[in-house]
């Protein structure tokens, strides 16, 4: 046992700033991400049939391939065939938002079909619109059954984001990678970013939690 | 008010309604009543087209439902809807329940909706329950909100799908006098009701409905004393 932890505090802040880099590109990554997947949860419970096909072959082609395998696609691929040269961090947000948004639809459409169907027929019978109905009366209940689900899969995403290091993006990981490489020690830098990787996700539970409280009000 | 003509309703190659034709005047009280699986819940909902008919012609007030021109959303603001399973809006305070359609719907403004949801309130007895989820109210006491938010859009039809078939006996007759005095105060309405005696004090008519076919059309008097089908005396043998 050799444990020297004195010997990465040079390096702290470096890593601390590690932090800020991972949530910049999450943080777009779950927005770009819950946005397309509501759009295509709508698709799927929609009665219009093409939209539907192609909800459900989005889903199964991002769900059925590696995350790491679709971010080296867009990293190193897209120059390759457009001549754009894609930075990293945009890379990783379309990447990661777009494999999320197949299992956000997938979480969206369960919670949306969940609801009891007395709902919408108490709605159609007030006379209430397909698109008022679906935003005043059906997503806010969806909401209830969705919240918990798509907490976990922020937090999955914002685990997995550790991933665009292989791209060469500075993130949390990475620096930790690199710290390693400088002090031929490994323990201690990935001991310690593993430590800031779980405040971030336990900081995204107490979110979850807080707002399923929020929602709870009307039991 | 309402003319049916012909109607036919399947589920694939199940026959649930056969060639039913009847007619529901202005002020009248019609209590649809049958044996479970007769077809009288699946007539009841195609009369605001929950349930598309498969054949046949729905009149309400001389507009075609089943014309592919008539705006059924339009028909349904004028047609309220009570169901056996409440579906009050969970997540909506009772007050917001019966504010939320005639704001969103008719585009009345807050205080207009908020006026009239009170005063419906206090007809149903529950002007203390404004601020109450529908989760902390009792059966009868949902049922009763229902109503209020169904009249809240101030329908010239009433449709009760089984309306106390879900509560607690002691519960039943709040809601059973609610809609007495709804028909006093002179609304049509169609209820399919399990309650012999609403249809028998109540009601004007009595629709006997069995395998999807209307078997008798009368009034309650003769049709509880004197049933003219075997069908009919067989079922209030049982019941009564």
């Amino acid at each position: 046992m050799n444990l020297d932890f004195s010997q990465i505090v040079p390096y702290i802040p470096f890593m601390l700033e590690g932090i800020w880099v991972t949530l910049k590109f999450v943080f777009f990554a779950i927005l770009f991400g819950f946005f397309i997947g509501t759009i295509l949860a709508l698709f799927k419970i929609g009665s219009i049939r093409p939209l539907r096909w192609f909800a459900d072959a989005y889903t199964s082609i991002f769900r059925g391939t590696p995350l790491i395998l679709q971010l080296m696609l867009i990293y190193f691929a897209v120059p390759q065939l457009s001549g754009y040269d894609i930075t990293p961090f945009l890379s990783a947000i379309l990447a990661f938002g777009l494999n999320s948004s197949a299992y956000v639809s997938e979480i969206i459409r369960a919670g949306i079909q969940a609801v009891d169907k007395g709902q919408t027929e108490a709605a159609l019978a007030l006379g209430v619109p397909y698109r008022q109905m679906m935003t005043d009366i059906i997503l806010p209940q969806a909401m209830k059954n969705i919240l918990p689900a798509l907490m976990n899969e922020f937090i999955t995403l914002t685990k997995e984001s550790a991933l665009v290091s292989t791209i060469g993006y500075l993130d949390l990981m990475r620096r930790a990678q690199v710290v390693g490489a400088d002090l031929y020690r490994n323990f201690e830098p990935l001991l310690f970013v593993g430590v800031l990787y779980w405040l971030m996700v336990m900081g995204l539970t107490l979110i979850g939690r807080f707002v399923e409280r929020r929602l709870r009000v009307s039991d | 008010m309402i003319k049916v003509e012909n109607l036919t309703k399947k589920f694939g190659n199940n026959e649930v309604l056969s060639n039913i034709s009847t007619e529901i005047k202005k002020g009248e009280v019609v209590s649809i009543i049958g044996p479970s699986g007769s077809g009288k819940s699946t007539f009841l909902r195609c009369l605001n087209l929950l349930e598309e008919p498969t054949d046949g012609k729905i009149y309400i007030n001389d507009k075609d439902l089943t014309d592919p021109k008539t705006n059924i959303m339009q028909v349904r603001e004028q047609i309220g809807m009570v169901f056996q399973h409440f579906h009050l809006f969970p997540h909506l305070s009772v007050l917001d329940n019966l504010t939320y359609a005639p704001m969103k719907v008719k585009k009345q403004s807050k205080p207009t909706a908020q006026e009239k949801a009170y005063d419906l309130l206090e007809k149903v007895g529950l002007s203390d329950k404004a601020d109450a989820y529908p989760n902390s109210l009792s059966g009868g006491q949902k049922q009763r909100v229902a109503i209020a938010r169904a009249l809240a859009m101030e329908p010239e039809l009433m449709l009760f799908d089984e309306p106390t078939s879900a509560l607690d006996p002691e519960m039943v007759k709040e809601v059973l006098d609610v809609m007495k005095d709804l028909a006093h105060s002179g609304m049509t309405m169609a209820v399919v009701t399990h309650e012999m005696g609403f249809a028998k004090e109540v009601a004007d008519r009595v629709l006997f409905l069995d395998h999807g076919v209307l078997v008798e059309d009368g009034d309650p008097v003769s049709f509880f004393d004197a049933p003219k089908t075997e069908r009919a005396a067989t079922f209030l043998e049982k019941i009564l």
